[in-house]
């Protein structure tokens, strides 16, 4: 069941002006000064937690950052190890000493066409 | 009610303790926070706070391959392996570490290995180093206690030996030593980044506080060479040759563009490995020997005296004199290396031949038609020195130019007998490449171009981006006509040696040897032998132009003997592998 703790206060009693048809909300719950610092402390908690999720979850993405940063610097290494090996299948003398080129002969005679 | 403690009770003393130590709080508590905020701070940012560097990656260098760059200098990232002895005797895993060492990366273990295991005392002993990625990857995955890992980025050449006196190195504190390194240090090493913030205690950086600082590095630049990579390893090649024909025990070649002062190649012999830089024990096998060696250049700078000649208008290669095969100078009488030409003879025999006699000859048509005058004297170094740029350095874009030495005939030593003997060159230092390059004006129609081993950058997205054209740094040091002529002579010169060049080509060349000064005289059983030359298709296209130098210990080389053969060797591939018609 349940109680209704509202009432109203006619404007007559409030001292209120003509034609002004107000009413005024009254909580019959009644916050002592012990209570308003309870709540104040609790808001500056409730405040504090979440400053600390964000502070945290920016420290998140900062790891997440972290490992981003270290797959790219793993990459550009393998990249640079490739390149190397590129460098080093298609140098002079690896080219000189591979099967194709041993096979090759010198051409006996250069014929040029006369433009 | 007001609450009210006694005087003196015990309740009252305990009050006034308590506040003492509260007041005594609230100071200690100022001092610490208010007076001591900046000490403090400070403290928690050097604990919090980390600094980096953020290092550049330093430049490639490319050669060309035709006209497409191609890596001649890479970087790569190794990593030393170390290890903790006091872990792993404590682990009792030294086995393990030993043979998955010696199984993954054999030839770069350490050969004590089990020594530097044993010593308990110390908490870091390198076991391998240069060991690749692959490899560190694979003795990670063995996860090993008391391994670790230090990266390390170090110089590739995957072209071994190649052009290793133009390339230099790059030294164990990262900065370029001798060659393009040395003289492109600061442009290849680019700039440092800094990093600055708060981190964890694994080191990851965290963006929290309001101090960090990320500037990032600015890598080097990727340079692009004029040396061709192919006419590098053909000139290395018939370098070797000819040393191996002559018995000689080193060798020089320049190869350039006649018409852009481009540098082709540039060699010399005996060389080192610039991956192995460290094991070299003669520091001389570091010098280009083509830009910094000066000797005296001999017969080649005949042609410079006749260009002079011609230019002044005193002489042309068709104009007589009377050879006697020598000819006197004040006290010193100056005779023919070769002997027999004697009577009336053209100034193209004289070259031919070359002849000594007739280039003293042209130095005295130059001042009164009988002696070396002051006015000789001054036009000889005008040529020489002022316009084909003897005795100068050239600028070209590698460490250790040396300049030379040609006298000034202001100086007392600039007297009639040195400018007698400089007019077939003797009596003045120069370089190959001071040299070729003055001999390029000389056949190019007139123009000396700087030389240069730059041809262009490899930009951030991997965009080649080559230089201008080059301009000639001294226009018409030589008119045209001169030139032509000196063409025409160098090329007749050539043709008295038979069969040796490609049909149909226009080729042309000088002979030198020159006597080596050794503690202040000339020595008796050393030379020089050089050999400065051009060829094209025709005279108007002269396409190349190759020096070649070469000399024994206790050795009598001769230009055409010696050196000759190793210019004409590279000379007839030149005219393939540049895919030029011939015309004649």
């Amino acid at each position: 069941m349940s109680q209704n703790t509202n009432y109203y206060v006619s404007r007559r009693q409030q001292n209120w002006s003509r034609n002004q048809n107000t009413t005024r909300f009254q909580s019959a719950i009644k916050l002592g000064p012990v209570a308003h610092t309870v709540l104040v402390a609790l808001m500056i908690i409730v405040l504090g937690l979440i400053y600390v999720t964000q502070a945290t979850r920016t420290t998140g993405y900062d790891y997440e950052a972290q490992k981003i940063d270290s797959q790219i610097a793993d990459y550009s290494e393998q990249k640079s190890e490739l390149e190397v090996e590129n460098a080093r299948l298609t140098a002079l003398e690896t080219v000189k000493n591979s099967s194709v080129a041993k096979e090759m002969t010198t051409p006996a005679n250069t014929q040029y066409v006369q433009e | 009610m007001k609450p009210d403690l006694l005087k003196g009770s015990r309740s009252r003393i305990l009050a006034g303790i308590v506040l003492a130590i509260a007041t005594i709080f609230v100071f200690r508590l100022f001092y610490l926070q208010v007076i001591q905020h900046n000490h403090y701070v400070a403290l928690a940012q050097a604990e919090q706070v980390k600094r980096d560097r953020l290092p550049a990656t330093r430049g490639e260098i490319y050669a060309l391959n035709g006209t497409a760059p191609v890596k001649l200098v890479l970087n790569e990232t190794v990593y030393t392996v170390f290890v903790d002895p006091a872990v792993i005797i404590e682990k009792d895993n030294a086995n393990d570490v030993e043979k998955a060492m010696k199984d993954i990366a054999g030839g770069n273990v350490r050969d004590n290995f089990e020594d530097l295991l044993e010593k308990e005392d110390s908490r870091y002993q390198i076991i391998a180093t240069r060991v690749t990625r692959t490899q560190a990857e694979k003795i990670k995955e063995k996860d090993l206690s008391g391994v670790g890992f230090q990266a390390v980025s170090q110089r590739v050449y995957p072209e071994g030996q190649l052009a290793s006196q133009v390339l230099g190195f790059v030294n164990a504190e990262g900065a370029g030593n001798y060659g393009l390194e040395a003289y492109m240090n600061k442009e290849l090493s680019g700039v440092d980044g800094r990093l600055e913030t708060v981190t964890d205690v694994s080191d990851v950086p965290l963006t929290i506080g309001d101090r960090n600082i990320r500037e990032p590095a600015e890598d080097g630049k990727n340079v692009v060479m004029t040396i061709d990579r192919n006419i590098q390893s053909k000139v290395e090649q018939a370098i070797a040759d000819g040393i191996k024909r002559s018995g000689a025990t080193d060798a020089s070649v320049v190869v350039m563009e006649p018409n852009s002062g481009r540098v082709m190649a540039m060699a010399n012999l005996p060389t080192y490995n610039p991956s192995e830089y460290y094991k070299v024990t003669d520091a001389a096998l570091f010098n280009n020997g083509t830009i910094s060696a000066p000797y005296e250049p001999g017969s080649d700078v005949k042609t410079y005296t006749m260009a002079a000649a011609i230019d002044t208008g005193v002489a042309k290669a068709t104009d007589t004199y009377y050879n006697t095969d020598s000819i006197r100078i004040d006290d010193r009488t100056i005779t023919n290396a070769t002997k027999g030409h004697t009577g009336v003879i053209s100034f193209q025999t004289a070259l031919t031949w070359s002849l000594n006699t007739g280039f003293v000859t042209l130095a005295q048509r130059m001042g009164n038609g009988k002696e070396i005058t002051k006015t000789a004297r001054d036009t000889m170094y005008e040529y020489f020195h002022g316009r084909l740029g003897l005795g100068q350095l050239t600028g070209i874009e590698l460490s250790n130019e040396q300049k030379g030495i040609i006298i000034s005939p202001d100086e007392a030593d600039g007297n009639a007998v040195r400018y007698s003997n400089m007019s077939f060159g003797q009596g003045l230092d120069a370089t190959l490449i001071q040299v070729t390059s003055g001999f390029t004006a000389l056949i190019n129609g007139g123009n000396y171009y700087k030389p240069t081993v730059i041809d262009g950058y490899i930009d951030e997205d991997g965009v080649y981006q080559q230089k201008a054209a080059s301009q000639p740094s001294k226009l018409a040091v030589v008119k045209p006509e001169t030139s032509r002529q000196i063409k025409e002579m160098t090329h007749v010169a050539r043709s008295s040696f038979s069969g040796i060049d490609k049909a149909g080509y226009y080729i042309g060349g000088k002979t030198g040897t020159s006597q080596v000064i050794k503690d202040g005289v000339y020595a008796d059983d050393e030379t020089i032998a050089t050999y400065l030359g051009y060829g094209g298709s025709d005279i108007d296209h002269p396409e190349y132009v190759i020096m070649v130098s070469i000399h024994g210990d206790h050795k009598i080389l001769g230009g055409s003997k010696d050196a000759m053969p190793i210019f004409t060797d590279i000379s007839n591939w030149m005219l393939d592998y540049l895919k030029i018609q011939p015309k004649g």
